[in-house]
Order: structure tokens, then sequence, then C-alpha cells
């Protein structure tokens, strides 16, 4: 069942359409992730959910009530912010302790829970401190334990980690995801790190202008990505151009390729297929049907992990290419000649223009 | 993106709620309707009204820029601002420069004491340069002995030395602090692509901290042809429009004060337009400055740490001599107004027991607006920092025109317009509590959104989101973060209304006679042992302020400009 249900949110700013008629519903106890680019309107949507932006039309539902008339500070939603938002006055444990002490609970109560949630984020030896004497991290995990303290129905996250360094933000981003799958809390995250959503999420959401683009699990969005914008946005993709003749026979990159029955009946026009870098095979032979061509490199990239290369197909441009490092691979300088192959199973095939739909 | 309504005015179906700051909203926009935009229309359309023939008419404004007297009185005052403002720069950025790049001794005697000359009674700097350079002065009767001649200190030359020595702190701190944020690396680049230093100093710098130099020299411009007590004093037959308006308004009492009116106008439409003309010339210049190259001061050595000590402590010397030779005076030995010889109280016993009252005047009037501006001016700023409706925006534009208004042009205006019931209160303490509120509010409002601006609107969303109520989040979240720019704040107006004179000179009776009036009117009268004892009070209840301020606010220097 529906646990948070979002009907027809609109929002303007003046012409500026914010939301534009978004509908989505989220499973209970799902880790729901709202990526897209700075502007796509999920900083917007997040804080109408927290009502603390007033939608223009539609309906904001939690456990199947409207919540759209109440006041933020009537809603029974946790927030987490992107700078903290930790109060600078108040020590540790008045600030976890904050939300309780508007809901006056008895004191002993307070310090319970209090206690119990501060040992969880791991912050039961600082509570006596000031937000100034924590660093970014310890910071969060006060905000963190702030908002899952009153016993949300809903816990809201807006970049939460952004303002982390890499490795912090990987370490907190593993405790929040465990966090709350041991609370069975609903999360609505909101991220324009691709990375980070696919690794935290039950489900993304992709939004560009306001406008939602995809809801459905990482594997899916990275692998069948509804349109062409969410597959450029998630991850990086190759973009080949089609050549389509008259009796239906395709070429891509100069070689002949035998397209799924769900491309051929759509006009050719302006169709694209996409393959993941990674999916490139260099220098090796296809065991499934694909195509093989002759390119040359241009730029090769050591970044420890992997090797990054970028090779031209001759009257067809530049390809990205992902693969393990190697001595022989390393040895690929630019001007050297590569085989590099696609298998058909990879490729997604998208309908004419920036945002053309996912063919299947 | 400005911080959104933490709670929305309009709820879901287009209900209208009622919540705290709607009503906030409605009673700011009242008060300022009330207090400001009505007497300043009144002022305005009273311009336009030919007493003699009881017809709308431009006849004032035809005389007033046609007939020499007027055009004198204009010219003057043009002048008297552009070489107050000309002066301040010239002592302001050489020192702000010294005090920016190089190791000076001393830098909190130095900045207390230009803080001190900004805060100090606006008049008693005129009265203390007649003390030392007046026809009878100090110095010029050394001078004298030893056979010089000094020019005299009467007329333009004195007016435009007092108010460079007087306003040339808002300069100096606002271009301190701006060359302090300058990144040494613009400067580097420069000398890196061929500047020497002069070079560097003219192309670069100045530019760089050019914003900030205005903004600090139009306020001294202001200021200046704003300034009553100064040409009144040291003027001696110059007529500036402000001493002209106050004049012609006490000559027309009783009669239709078209021509103080007129020049009321005049002087504010000058005021204006020195602000256009400021922020066309900033136009879109604004610098963020990243932090990443702070510059280090220089130590200097040799002649060059002379030089730059003697120009610091010279500068700031100058300007406080006023205060000494005030504080100096105040213990000389009085009988009756003379100075019998020898040091004594006698001055200050005279004020204990003749005007005890002024005393109580200027203190609880101050106290009370005070109180009134800390209370309106943290709900406005909160208004205009965090809501996002044209309301607000009017709201802040609208507080602008203190800045512009001449005092007593702001005095004639609550004349005109508080002098009927329901709203008769000339002559009441009311209305002197009145005008020191909307004359010094919107400094109030500046300091609080200056404070409320670095507190992240996030801070309050999470009380919120805790459960708070939009009214309980400002208090106990909110508030507490203001409180110590609440207080400088509070402690800066404090210190401007007890020193304000131009206004209260119009509105005063007996009974409402304020410390600055009667320093003004002993003055005249040659009682210079009275004024010098009161203007010693008024330098000392300052002078805690200023320590006040300095405690309590995070950037110190830029709590004053």
């Amino acid at each position: 069942m529906a646990h948070v249900q979002l009907r027809n949110i609109r929002k303007t700013y003046g012409a500026h359409v914010a939301l534009k008629d978004v509908s989505l519903s989220i499973a209970r106890g799902a880790f729901f992730t709202l990526l897209g680019p700075s502007g796509c309107g999920k900083t917007t949507l997040l804080r109408a959910i927290a009502g603390f932006h007033q939608q223009d039309a539609g309906d904001i539902l939690l456990e199947g009530q409207s919540i759209s008339h109440l006041g933020a500070n009537k809603r029974n939603v946790g927030m987490v912010f992107q700078d903290y938002a930790v109060f600078p006055h108040l020590n540790v444990f008045d600030n976890v302790a904050f939300g309780l002490v508007q809901q006056k609970l008895p004191t002993a109560e307070i310090r319970e829970r209090v206690g119990a949630i501060l040992a969880t984020v791991q912050l039961d030896l600082h509570a006596a401190r000031m937000p100034h004497q924590l660093s970014g991290g310890q910071q969060q995990r006060v905000g963190l334990a702030r908002a899952l303290v009153i016993r949300p129905k809903v816990l809201l996250m807006d970049e939460p980690l952004s303002n982390l360094d890499a490795k912090l933000r990987v370490e907190l981003r593993r405790d929040i995801r465990s966090l709350q799958q041991s609370l069975d809390i609903t999360t609505v995250y909101v991220t324009h790190d691709q990375e980070e959503a696919l690794s935290i999420s039950d489900q993304v959401c992709v939004m560009v202008d306001g406008v939602v683009q995809q809801v459905d699990t990482p594997w899916v969005i990275y692998n069948r990505p509804a349109n062409r914008f969410v597959a450029s946005f998630v991850g990086s993709n190759n973009f080949l151009s089609l050549d389509v003749d008259g009796g239906g026979a395709a070429r891509v990159l100069g070689q002949a390729l035998e397209l799924p029955s769900a491309v051929r009946r759509v006009d050719a026009k302006g169709l694209v297929a996409s393959i993941r870098p990674e999916q490139v095979v260099v220098d090796a032979a296809l065991a499934e049907p694909g195509v093989r061509v002759q390119a040359a490199v241009r730029q090769s990239m050591f970044t420890g992990r992997e090797l990054q290369l970028s090779v031209e197909v001759a009257g067809h441009g530049l390809l990205d290419v992902l693969t393990a490092p190697s001595a022989a691979m390393m040895a690929l300088l630019p001007g050297h000649a590569v085989q590099i192959g696609i298998k058909a199973q990879d490729l997604n095939y998208f309908a004419a223009g920036d945002t053309g739909v996912l063919l299947q | 993106m400005k911080a959104p309504a933490i709670a929305a005015v309009i709820g879901p179906r287009g209900r209208l709620s009622i919540d705290f700051w709607s009503v906030v909203m409605a009673l700011s926009l009242l008060v300022v309707a009330l207090v400001l935009v009505w007497p300043i229309l009144q002022v305005l359309l009273l311009g336009f009204f030919d007493p003699e023939s009881q017809q709308v008419s431009i006849g004032g404004y035809v005389k007033l820029l046609t007939h020499p007297y007027y055009l004198g009185a204009l010219w003057n005052t043009v002048l008297v601002g552009v070489g107050g403002m000309a002066g301040a720069c010239l002592l302001g950025v050489p020192l702000a420069y010294c005090m920016a790049r190089y190791v000076v001794k001393g830098r909190g005697v130095i900045t207390t004491l230009a803080v001190m000359a900004l805060v100090s009674p606006p008049f008693i700097g005129a009265y203390s340069w007649i003390v030392v350079l007046g026809n009878s002065g100090w110095l010029t009767l050394q001078m004298k002995s030893l056979g010089i001649a000094l020019p005299t200190i009467y007329g333009m030359s004195g007016i435009i030395l007092v108010f460079s020595l007087k306003f040339f702190p808002f300069v100096y701190l606002m271009t301190e602090s701006a060359l302090r944020n300058v990144n040494r690396s613009f400067e580097e680049a420069a000398e890196n692509l061929g500047c020497n230093s002069r070079q560097r100093f003219f192309k670069v710098t100045l530019p760089l901290v050019f914003p900030a130099t205005s903004s600090g020299a139009i306020l001294c411009f202001v200021l200046s042809i704003a300034d009553f007590g100064t040409p009144s004093i040291i003027g001696r037959d110059l007529r500036t429009l402000s001493t002209l308006a106050y004049n012609q308004y006490t000559s027309e009492m009783g009669g239709t004060p078209t021509m103080a009116v007129s020049i009321s106008m005049l002087m504010i439409v000058i005021s204006m337009l020195a602000v256009m003309l400021q922020r066309h010339l900033i136009g879109k210049r604004r610098y963020a400055g990243s932090m990443t190259n702070r510059h280090v001061q220089k130590p200097v050595v040799g002649l060059h740490a002379v030089a730059v000590h003697a120009l610091c402590y010279g500068i700031v010397g100058l300007a406080t001599l006023p205060i000494a030779v005030v504080v100096y005076t105040s213990f000389l030995q009085t009988k009756g107004p003379v100075f019998s010889g020898g040091f004594g109280l006698n001055s200050y016993a005279r004020v204990i027991t003749e005007v005890p009252d002024v005393i109580f005047n200027t203190f609880s009037f101050s106290l009370i607006a005070t109180l009134l501006i800390t209370i309106a001016g943290g709900l406005m700023s909160y208004i205009i920092v965090r809501r996002e409706s044209k309301w607000a925006g009017f709201l802040d534009s609208i507080l602008m025109v203190p800045y512009v208004v001449p005092g007593v042009v702001m005095a004639i205006g609550f004349l005109l317009t508080f002098n009927k019931a329901p709203l008769d209160l000339v002559g009441t303490a009311s209305i002197i509590v009145l005008i020191l509120f909307i004359r010094r509010l919107p400094y109030g409002v500046r300091a609080t959104s200056a404070v409320l601006r670095q507190i992240k609107p996030s801070i309050e969303e999470a009380a919120v989101s805790l459960g708070a109520s939009p009214a309980k989040a400002f208090l106990t979240v909110t508030v507490p973060l203001m409180l110590p720019g609440i207080i400088a704040g509070a402690m800066m107006s404090f210190i401007t209304a007890i020193n304000e004179l131009s206004s209260t000179l119009l509105l005063y009776t007996a009974r409402t006679t304020t410390m600055p009036v009667k320093v003004y009117s002993a003055v005249l009268d040659g009682e210079f042992g009275i004024a010098a004892a009161l203007s010693t009070l008024l330098l000392v209840s300052s002078g805690l302020c200023v320590y006040g301020v300095l405690h309590f606010s995070q950037s110190k220097e830029s709590a004053f400009v």
C-alpha cells in the first residue's frame, strides 16, 4: 500500500513552472530517491511534502489522509537538511530533544529516547558538546537523530551528504541506509549524485524540468533507462545513430545489425542506440551477436580502478570506453588501432529527440 | 533563492488563514504609512500650495529655483556636501589603506578613536573648532602672538573641515573592510602582468573597493547636506538649505510654510539623486571575494613606519580633537557663564541643578525610542529577509526613505501631520519619541537584517518540522541567535537617539528639551561651560554604548556603518 501519495502536484514561481503535475506513490518502508540535475524540482517537491512550500495545485496524502492543509509543524515528518541546520545555540542533547520538548513529553522519557537515538548514531559521548565543536559528519548525525527521535511517519532528506567530503559521504551513506532499514521508516531522499542514488535506494525517481522521467529500481534505471535523458543523466552512455534503409536493414558504426522487432515497427528517422562505456569490448572476440569495428585510440586515462579510453571510429566520431586496466591495455597510446565490439543485447534503442523514449 | 515563508498564508483551496507573520506585516505597513509616508506626503503636497491665492501652484518651487537668495543656499549646500564628501575620502581612504595593509601599532586605539569621532554629538565639532581656531580661539591667539594670521574658520571652509573630520570614519570603515576582502590574488596578478605598486593600487585595488568607498562617500554627502547644527554654529552668515528650511519654517510659523516645505523637497531630491548616482556608478559591479588568498599586513620599518603611524594617528587625532576640547572645557572653573580660570566642577553642578529635566528627557525619550526600534526592527527585518511577497519588498524599499530625508524635513512633516485631533501631538514627548523612532528605524532594521541573513532559514524550518509553530520557532530559535546583533543594533540606535538635534530642534518645547537642543542653545547663548558639560555626558554615554557594540557584534567596526 502506498504510504505517501502525491497527486498532480503543481508549483510555479512566476512564469517558471517548478513542478508540472507530479504524481508519485511511495511504498511503506521504501527508500525513495528523487534524482535530477539542479533546478529539476526535486527539492521543491521534498519541501512541499515537508510543508515549507505550499503547492499551487494537487494533493499530498500520508497514510491515505491529505496533509496539504497542515502547517509544517503539524505534519510529523522528519527533515534532514543539506546544511545540517543544527541549532548553534543548543548542545547536542538539546538539539535532539527539541522536537520531544515541543510534544511536552515527560523529562524521563525525553532523556531515554534522546539517549537511545544518540547511541544509535554513535554520538552518545558527545551529548554535552556544542555544535561548533563537532565535525560536519557529526553535525549531520545530530540532524539525523533529531529528525528520527520524534518517530516521524516519513523521513525527508535534502541532499544530506553533499557538504561532506567524499570518504565521509560513503561512510554516512551506509549508516543512513542500515538505520533506515532497521527502523523500517519510509524515506524520501533528494540527491543530484547518481551513484549515491543507485547505491542507497529501493526506488529511484529521475526528474528533469519539474517532470518525472522514470520511477523504478536502480537496476532498471541503469540498464533500461526510460528515455534518452535518463540514459545520459544516470551513468555515462554512448549514443550511436542508426542508419535504416528502405528495406529495414540497419547499420550502426557502419556495420550491419539486426534490430529487435519493437524497434523495426517504429519510424526509423532519428533513432539512436545507446551503449554503456563499460559494455564496449576492446580487442576481444564477441561470443554473442553484435558488431565489430576498427577504431583508433585518441586518449587514454588511467584512474587506478579502471582505464578510460576515447576511441574514434572513422566517419562515426568518438566513443567512450571503460575497461579493466592491464599491461596490454596500458600500452594503448593515442594513434594505436584497436578492435571494438558491441553486443547487440547490450544496446538500448530510443526514439528521436532529446527525451526520445526507450523502445522495447 | 529567497527563503520561503514558513507557514503558507493561503491555505489549500484558497482559504485565507491568519497567521502570526501576516498580522505583523499588516501592523508594520500601518506604522510605516502613518509615521513615514503620510508626513512626507504632507510635505510634498504642501509645496504645491500657494498660501496667498489658496490654490495649487508651483510658485514655491519656481521661486526656489530662480531667486538668487535660494539659489545661493542651494549652491552652498551642494558645495558643503561635495566638500564634506571629498574631505572624508581624502582622510578615510589613506587611513583604510594603511590600516588594512601595514602592521600599525595600536590598531584598537585608532579604530576606537575613529568610531568615537563618528558617534560623538554632531554639533560639538563646530563648537570645538571655534574654541581652537575661532576669532578668539586658542590656536588663533597663539599664532597671533607669533605674528601669524590664520585663515578664518567661519563659513564654508570651517563647515567642510568639520564635516570631513566628522564623517570620514564611514569611508574609512567601509573601505577598510572591503580592502581586507580583496583577494590578494588580484593584486598579485596585476603585479605579475607588469603593474608597479602605484598602478596596481589605481588600476586594480581602488576599482575593487569602489563600491564600498562610494557607499561611504555618499553617506557623507547625504549627512553633510542634512546637517543643521554645524552650518548654523560655524557658518556665520552662510546659508545652506537645512538652516534655511529651519529659519523659513520658524518665520512662517502660523502661516503656510510653503517655502520651508519646498526647500525640504529640494533637499530630499538632492539626496535621492546622490544615492541614485552612486547606484548607477556601481551598477552591476558586485565583487564577491573568495577568501582563499588573504592579505597579510606588511611590517613597516624606519621612515616608512614613522610616516604610516603619523598619518594614522594624525587623522584620528584631529578627528577626536573636538572631543578633547569639550571634555577639557567641561572641567574649567566657571563663574556664571564665564570661565574664571583653573579647574572645577561648576559646569556639572550647574547642569545637575539647572537642567536635570533635560538629562532625564534625553535618556527617557531615547530609551523608549530604542525599545520601539528594537521590537519593530526585529519583526520587520524578519519579514523583509524571510518572507517573499511584494509587501515585504515594499516595506524594504520604503524604509530607505528616512536615509534621504533630512531631520529638519522630517520634523516639518511631523508638524504638518500630527497637529490636529485625534493625533494632536505637537509639543508632546510622544512626537519626539516618534521622530527618533522613525528616523532611526531603518538603521535598526538594517542591523538586525544583517544578522538574520547569516542565520540559515533551515534552522527555523528544522524547528517547525519538529513541531514548533512559526511564532514559537522565531522566539525560541531565531531570536536567541539574533540577540547579540539585536543588542548591538539597539545600542547604535540609542547613541544616535541621544545625539539627535536636527529634527528635535523644531519639535521641542520647554518641557521636552533634550541635551543636544540645550547644548545648541547654550552655545548660541555663550554658555560654553554648560554646553561642554552636557556634551561630555553625551560623549560618555555614547562611549559606553560603543564599548557595548564592540562587545556584542561579531564584525566589530562594520557595526557602525
